[in-house]
């Protein structure tokens, strides 16, 4: 046997059993919401592309996370400028090379 | 922990000139007179030239010439003398002349040292042929 739940249905029982329950349940109960909704709050986003909701999504929420995001760019810039420099440095190196070496430059160059 | 608008905005901005550092900038000029005395000594070749050359071309020349104090005498002579055909090559060119001596420095060194000598062979023959006034022979 299968019943059929109907949500308005659940919705008033629901009312109901709440305006039977003692002041100090109630008390607790709006007391939890309100927490709830100031952590709700707090956690909207103060910087956020309007362009949809990906972007926030992808935006670091917490300092943690502001923090991780700092450190991998660092690394990033760091290493990025590390090998812009090395390539820097091998090719004039190659450069010197081929206008120093035994072999004329006719040889390598079409 | 929180973190405030203002550090958020702070980050942001640290994090656009960490990658505006990363990216490599477009070589400024450098005039000959901001090149020391011994990147002018070995790009003398150059000097008249220098300021009319590519920015890009500049900087890499210039990086090159840091190299030069510490050639020999012989080494030294060479890149002079090859330094004015170097630069009038295109930028393609001189890539496709890196990727060449990569290829022939993978050459196995006996291989090499005949390639050498064939080119000896081949300057000698040319020297010989300008010094007796005989022109060269059509290919």
């Amino acid at each position: 046997m299968t019943t059929k739940l109907d949500p308005r249905k659940i919705a008033q029982l629901l009312t109901q059993t709440t305006r039977q329950l003692d002041a100090s349940t109630l008390s607790a109960l709006a007391d939890a919401r309100q927490n709830a909704l100031k952590m709700q709050s707090a956690r909207a986003p103060v910087f956020a592309l309007s362009t949809g909701r990906w972007t926030h999504s992808l935006m670091p929420h917490s300092a943690n996370q502001w923090l991780l995001a700092g450190l991998i760019a660092v690394v990033f810039a760091a290493s990025a400028g590390y090998w812009h420099h090395a390539q820097d440095q091998q090719i004039s190196e190659l450069d010197v090379a081929i206008l120093t070496d035994e072999l004329p430059i006719e040889v390598f160059v079409d | 922990m929180q973190i405030s608008v203002c550090q958020q905005n702070s980050l942001i901005v640290v994090f656009i000139l960490l990658f505006l550092t990363v990216t490599p900038a477009s070589a400024a000029p450098e005039p000959w007179r901001s090149l020391s005395i011994a990147q002018q000594e070995a790009l003398a070749p150059l000097a008249q030239q220098w300021d009319s050359l590519p920015e890009s071309q500049q900087h890499r020349l210039s990086k090159s010439a840091k190299h030069y104090s510490r050639l020999t005498h012989e080494q030294k002579r060479r890149f002079q003398e090859r330094l004015t055909a170097w630069s009038k090559l295109t930028p393609e060119q001189r890539e496709a002349a890196r990727e060449k001596y990569r290829a022939f420095k993978k050459v196995p060194p006996e291989k090499r040292e005949e390639v050498k000598k064939m080119v000896k062979q081949e300057q000698e023959r040319k020297a010989q042929q300008s010094a007796s006034g005989v022109p060269e022979t059509a290919k």
